[in-house]
């Protein structure tokens, strides 16, 4: 690759898409039949910002994988999740990175938490429109100039919609939304949220047989996200286990029902 | 009717050069130095907003004089360059040497074949990783490439400003407060000083993050001075 000098007529500015396109350095959208998919994500709103919980299996006609993340930092203050096809998927996550850090070093500031939104949409829709490898994300983040958390979730065709409560992507999506809708309260606190959150995947992944729940044989559980003023942070393991063992124990004393008191 | 008179090529490198070097030192100069525990770049810029000092990836920075128009196109071209092949490859195959030939290949050509060469003197910082050092390679208008060993002085008044920093400082890297002090000291000289919000300043060091460069505030650089 030479130097990509542009003159200041074709010059694509800011967008790594854009000159990415430009340079050829994307693939062009092929059709091929899906292989591995995912997921359960849920992102929450609360006091001090925004839970992003997700489940960690990929699967195809069989588990392809426990241990997939889909829940990664799209930069200090930006949490972006995917579900469908996984292979799309880690390339969208990729070019999210990359694409606000390009444009934090071309221009020396950083994209509004909205811009981001926005900024996914084109690429969703393409993708979407023009291939059957179907990914939707999910951004949450903290928004420094409002000084808020925001979630924004995208339909198939690339739409952004800014949820005020939570929002929910994946094939396990009714039975986490049922119990996000039950539980849900504007302003909660992060511990609240997360719990909620955890518990939305809990049942999500007790229901839906392509989203893995807490694997309490190999330690493996579902990621716990916040971001806050703070930035982007993840649970560590232990942490992630505390709180889906105190799920586990409750489910266990009632013997697998869900109903009463939302366990 | 052409009225075209024959050059000899010594006399045209020559006028290039003389048209080059009036151009980068109509501004003010940089000094990009090795201290303990990374990589500083000290510029004397009055603009908070129009930066000679720039990140590029995880541990390369660059730095600009002379004309900014000129300069900031190849601080784009930098990042693009780097965020293109870290994408297409790994982010351990971005290597400021690379950058840095590229840099001196348009360099070299816009010198003897472009319109005008670009009146431009700049600066490839790489920070050490576990498979690559740290390097400071200033590109001169020609194409030149220099690979400074311990610190790089850019700009009209460079050899002055050069000579100056090389007396004060010490052969062994020393702190990053006490090398900006050193830079500030060199760029202004005896007679002047410089104040701290006329200073731009980027510093590459490991701070337990994948992106190493940060540009200091106006009171971290005022602390440093102090």
């Amino acid at each position: 690759m030479g130097l990509p000098l542009f003159d200041a007529v074709s010059d694509p500015g800011p967008s790594f898409v854009a000159y990415a396109e430009s340079a050829r350095l994307t693939p062009l959208p092929v059709t091929a039949p899906d292989a591995v998919h995912a997921t359960t994500v849920v992102a929450l709103k609360c006091e001090s910002g925004v839970v992003m919980v997700g489940d960690r299996q990929a699967t195809s006609s069989y588990i392809a994988s426990r241990d997939v993340r889909k829940i990664e930092a799209a930069d200090r203050f930006t949490a972006v999740s995917i579900s469908g096809s996984a292979a799309r998927g880690m390339e969208f996550i990729r070019l999210a990175q990359l694409s606000f850090e390009h444009y934090e070093k071309m221009s020396d500031a950083s994209l509004s938490l909205e811009g981001k939104a926005n900024y996914l949409s084109p690429l969703i829709q393409r993708n979407n429109l023009t291939t059957p490898l179907v990914v939707l994300p999910l951004l949450a983040g903290w928004d420094s100039a409002h000084r808020v958390g925001r979630v924004f979730e995208y339909d198939g065709a690339g739409g952004c919609y800014e949820r005020q409560d939570f929002a929910v992507i994946g094939s396990g999506t009714p039975f986490a939304e049922g119990a996000l809708r039950l539980g849900f309260r504007p302003q909660m606190s992060l511990d609240e949220a997360v719990e909620l959150g955890a518990l939305a995947i809990y049942e999500a992944g007790d229901n839906d047989p392509s989203t893995g729940g807490p694997d309490f044989v190999r330690g493996i559980y579902p990621m716990i996200v916040t971001v806050t003023e703070d930035g982007y942070r993840e649970f560590e393991t232990p942490a992630c286990a505390d709180v889906f063992q105190r799920i586990h124990d409750r489910r266990r004393e009632s013997g697998g029902v869900a109903g009463g008191t939302l366990r | 009717m052409s009225n075209m008179f024959y050059v000899a090529p010594e006399q045209l490198i020559k006028d290039r050069a003389e048209f080059a070097q009036k151009g980068i030192a109509r501004g003010r100069s940089i000094i990009g130095a090795i201290f303990d525990t990374g990589v500083v770049m000290v510029a004397e810029n009055p603009s908070a907003s129009l930066h000679k000092i720039s990140e590029i990836y995880d541990r390369i920075a660059f730095a600009g004089v002379g004309k900014y128009n000129e300069f900031d196109r190849l601080r784009e071209a930098g990042i693009r360059w780097a965020d293109g092949t870290g994408y297409t490859y790994s982010r351990d195959d971005v290597d400021a040497r690379a950058l840095t030939n590229y840099y001196a290949q348009y360099l070299g050509d816009m010198f003897t074949e472009g319109q005008k060469p670009l009146e431009v003197e700049i600066l490839v910082a790489q920070l050490a990783s576990p498979i690559r050092t740290t390097k400071l390679y200033r590109i001169a208008y020609d194409g030149t490439i220099a690979d400074e060993p311990r610190y790089a002085v850019l700009g009209g008044d460079a050899e002055t400003i050069r000579k100056r920093f090389g007396e004060i400082t010490p052969t062994e890297p020393v702190s990053l407060a006490e090398t900006v002090r050193h830079a500030v000291n060199a760029l202004a000289g005896p007679e002047r000083t410089i104040r701290h919000d006329e200073l731009e300043i980027g510093v590459l060091e490991d701070r337990s993050t994948r992106r190493t460069f940060r540009r200091l505030n106006d009171a971290e650089v005022a602390a440093l001075l102090e």
